[in-house]
């Protein structure tokens, strides 16, 4: 389980931020003192910072200069300055993402498990009932063949998969085939999971996704 | 100046002069003068008021040719005063000390305004800032509770669109350059204009389609991010009921620019309101008998774009289509490293 540490000053914020993330499964802490934030930082186990910009006594962009100097632990800018420049200045100063507020929580989900997923050492293989899951090539391979996915579908298993056994509603899915530039719509996603269903038939996993009604879709 | 404007200011002087060398001459005849005296009299009379003349003419002119001339290179007529040449006559030294004057007290006015104008917009910067952290917390808040946050999450966008207009709308206007230009990437700029949109969008059912948005063009990523979305909201308040609202966004490449059109399937623009929609306040009739419209949005995207560099134009067919269309130049200095 992955811990995140959370910087941030906005109790409400902080609550909330902090409420989202243990839903979604993940240990967090946060610095509740700024007048020595960076102490705090260094002896934390986190595996990923959330960093706010506007902070009593210090600013952000400073505070994630010190960080990089000690640790490598990705950071995440989270803000509500919506110009380019600081948005420059963070990524030149090593930040892993940059994301204004107010965000969409079902996107900071997705980005936290995506810069997760990139820091974490190349990941055992990704496996789903005796298949093998290569998301680059698109492909599920397997005793019973291969079988290609479009990236729609791709998209959809991943999804899928990185939870699997948990309720995924339908706007977690439309979220991330759209954080992945594939601006599909309602009956598009239908369609969508019909055919990874009978694809997935089609090699041996009958009875893989169940639908939940007014819920989303599980991954058995 | 022309010489006879010039005179017409010394008719006086030259009447009484011409009335004084007529008395003299008639004196010199009363004290029985030679006719040679009266005639060489006359003359130095006449050379010397020419000599006086058209010497008080030369540099009068030649001073205010030399103020004129600057007037019309300057770009801020207002600058004159730091430009105005040495007069060496009684009246152009007043002028020219008037001038200074005059150009002086504006300037304090008009650096007093600019002061207080960019107060205004820094404090706008900060009370951004500051009212997106309840707006934020708010949106989680909809999130870990479940229930109405559908609901809840839409009216909290809407106050969000509010709050980036006026974001925007100050940026616009200001002269402050603050702003980076830089290699943006159009599918990275789209991507977040339509997550941000996502729940209405989808909530309208609406098909996106993008083509060749791979390319990188000079512009501000977050400018260009708030402009795309402004073109969403639009087309969501436009969509025809009549069939199925579609978005179709392409980037074409040119030698010298790059295009990048927005175009969706909805009413339409009338053509007699096409050459005004991004005038100030300007809502023409689909804004007035539909959803609100301030008339603000086109024209803030209008002016972040000439600010930015890029020319923008409208296309529209009533009842079939609007098109976009930002153009961004291609520059040889800025290529990307």
């Amino acid at each position: 389980m992955s811990h995140i540490l959370i910087i941030e000053d906005d109790v409400p914020i902080r609550k909330e931020l902090s409420q989202l993330l243990v839903n979604a499964g993940y240990e967090t802490s946060a610095v509740t003192d700024f007048s020595e934030p960076l102490p705090q930082i260094l002896s934390s186990p986190a595996d990923l910072i959330l960093l706010d910009i506007n902070l009593p006594n210090v600013n952000g962009e400073m505070l994630l200069h010190e960080i990089r100097k000690e640790l490598d632990t990705p950071v995440i800018m989270v803000t509500s300055r919506t110009n380019e420049l600081d948005e420059v200045l963070s990524m030149s100063y090593g930040a892993d993402d940059y994301i204004t507020k107010p965000y969409n929580p079902t996107i900071l989900l997705l980005r936290i498990s995506a810069v997760l997923k990139r820091s974490s050492a190349p990941s055992k293989q990704l496996t789903y009932r005796g298949l093998t899951v290569d998301a680059a090539k698109g492909t599920l391979s397997g005793a019973g063949g291969e079988l290609i996915l479009t990236k729609n579908e791709m998209i959809i298993f991943r999804t899928l998969l990185d939870r699997q056994g948990q309720i995924v509603s339908r706007d977690q899915l439309m979220t991330a085939l759209w954080d992945n530039e594939e601006y599909i719509n309602d009956n598009a996603l239908t369609v969508n999971i019909s055919r990874l269903r009978a694809k997935l038939a089609e090699i041996g996993c009958a009875e893989s996704i169940e639908t939940r009604k007014k819920q989303g879709y599980v991954l058995l | 100046m022309s010489f006879f404007r010039f005179l017409r200011d010394r008719i006086p002087a030259v009447l009484i002069y011409t009335a004084v060398t007529a008395l003299t001459v008639i004196f010199l005849y009363a004290t029985r003068c030679g006719n040679t005296a009266v005639a060489v009299t006359i003359l130095l009379y006449i050379l010397s008021g020419a000599i006086i003349l058209l010497w008080d003419y030369f540099r009068r002119r030649s001073f205010y040719a030399r103020t004129i001339s600057a007037l019309d290179e300057l770009e801020q007529k207002y600058l004159i005063s730091e430009m105005l040449p040495d007069a060496d006559f009684a009246d152009g030294e007043i002028l020219c000390e008037l001038m200074t004057e005059t150009c002086r007290s504006m300037y304090e006015n008009v650096a007093a305004h600019k002061r207080s104008s960019d107060d205004f917009r820094e404090f706008i910067e900060l009370w951004v800032h500051e009212i997106k952290l309840p707006v934020a917390a708010l949106l989680l808040m909809c999130h870990n509770d479940g229930g109405k946050a559908a609901e809840y999450r839409e009216q909290i966008k809407r106050i969000d669109d509010c709050i980036e207009n006026v974001l925007f709308y100050t940026r616009s206007e200001n002269a402050e350059k603050d702003y980076i230009i830089k290699d943006v990437l159009l599918s990275r700029a789209f991507n977040a204009a339509a997550t941000k949109n996502i729940s209405a969008l989808r909530k309208r059912g609406v098909s996106i389609e993008t083509d060749g948005l791979d390319t990188a063009v000079m512009t501000d990523g977050k400018w260009l991010e708030y402009i795309l979305g402004q073109f969403m909201s639009n087309s969501l308040k436009y969509f025809s009921p009549d069939r199925e609202p579609e978005i179709k966004v392409t980037a074409e490449e040119f030698p010298d620019r790059t295009e990048l059109h927005f175009r969706d399937n909805g009413c339409g623009i009338p053509q007699s309101d096409l050459p005004y929609i991004f005038e100030k306040s300007f809502t023409g009739s689909n804004g007035r008998e539909g959803s609100h419209s301030t008339g603000m949005g086109l024209y803030i995207v209008h002016n972040l774009c000439k600010r930015l560099g890029h020319s923008i134009k409208a296309d529209s067919v009533q009842d079939e289509y609007t098109e976009l269309i930002i153009s961004f130049g291609r520059n040889d200095f800025a290529k990307p490293v």
